[in-house]
């Protein structure tokens, strides 16, 4: 089994005293201490502010994955919905938002692979994002 | 005033070429340059239920804002796990040691951000979490 390890390190001076936080976690497979060993890394560009799959269940064969999605772009104003459900009706509303990338964002979570994760543009202009899932 | 995150991922041996990204932003209000200049600071609750709790409580007014949330399961069994749902909608599992960052959408006031420590009996011992939020409106409700 493969060894990945994801490290976060958050530094904030908005409060009087300062936060800092940095944890390093190495990625393993559901309740265990054994590496995941399957990585994709895919870099999509998008030309309509339809909503579409961006990492569909069926292209996880485990239950437990890592999803790191990232919004590359420069320009601030352009940004990404991030949502989870049941996208298979193809209706907005059967999904869940849970954000919103705007350029130089990143987002990482765990996905129980239950729901597809889906993506809407902003913008009709050419808008690329970058994802990755470990599992 | 600034908030930064840097995720950086690592391995050596999940490809034929090692991996290593390094992923750099600061926090900043909602299509603007400007610093997020809000947080909660950090936080730590012990789960010791299966049901769920509210961790952050949603208010309609972040709808269309910057809103930012770190959280971690800081159990040391790699077993524990902590799910994470939005307006009960699963998200995922955070195992012993696991965390996420993820913007968050207060869509309405259902999108509550909830944890259940689902695999907890009273023998597991406490599963510590702790959260962090960053945010740019004027009237947030940080916990339930």
């Amino acid at each position: 089994m493969a060894t990945t390890n994801a490290t976060i390190d958050i530094a904030s001076d908005v409060t009087d005293n300062a936060l800092s936080v940095s944890n390093t976690t190495q990625l393993n497979t559901a309740g265990t201490t054994t590496g995941v060993n399957t990585m994709t890394s895919v870099t999509k560009v998008l030309a309509s502010t339809n909503q579409v799959d961006l990492i569909a269940t069926g292209s996880v064969s485990t239950t437990h994955a890592y999803v790191y999605i990232n919004n590359p772009s420069t320009d601030e104003t352009q940004h990404f919905k991030i949502t989870i459900g049941d996208a298979g009706a193809g209706l907005p509303t059967d999904t869940e938002e849970i954000g919103r990338l705007y350029g130089g964002d990143f987002m990482w979570m765990p996905w129980d692979v239950n729901d597809d994760i889906c993506i809407t543009p902003s913008t009709s202009d050419d808008m690329t994002v970058e994802y990755m899932v470990f599992s | 005033m600034a908030t930064t995150a840097q995720l950086t991922l690592n391995s050596g041996d999940i490809a034929g070429d090692p991996v290593n990204v390094t992923k750099l932003m600061t926090l900043t209000k909602a299509g603007t340059t400007n610093d997020l200049d809000q947080s909660s600071g950090l936080n730590r609750v012990h789960l010791r239920s299966t049901t769920n709790k509210v961790l952050l409580a949603a208010n309609a007014e972040g709808n269309d804002l910057a809103a930012k949330v770190y959280i971690i399961n800081k159990s040391e069994d790699a077993s524990l796990y902590v799910t994470v749902t939005i307006n009960a909608q699963t998200i995922g599992k955070l195992y012993g040691g696991d965390f996420l960052f993820i913007p968050w959408s207060q869509t309405d006031t259902d999108a509550d951000i909830e944890i259940a420590a689902t695999n907890w009996t009273s023998s597991t011992g406490d599963i510590p979490v702790e959260y962090a939020l960053f945010h740019e409106d004027t009237d947030f409700l940080t916990n339930a």
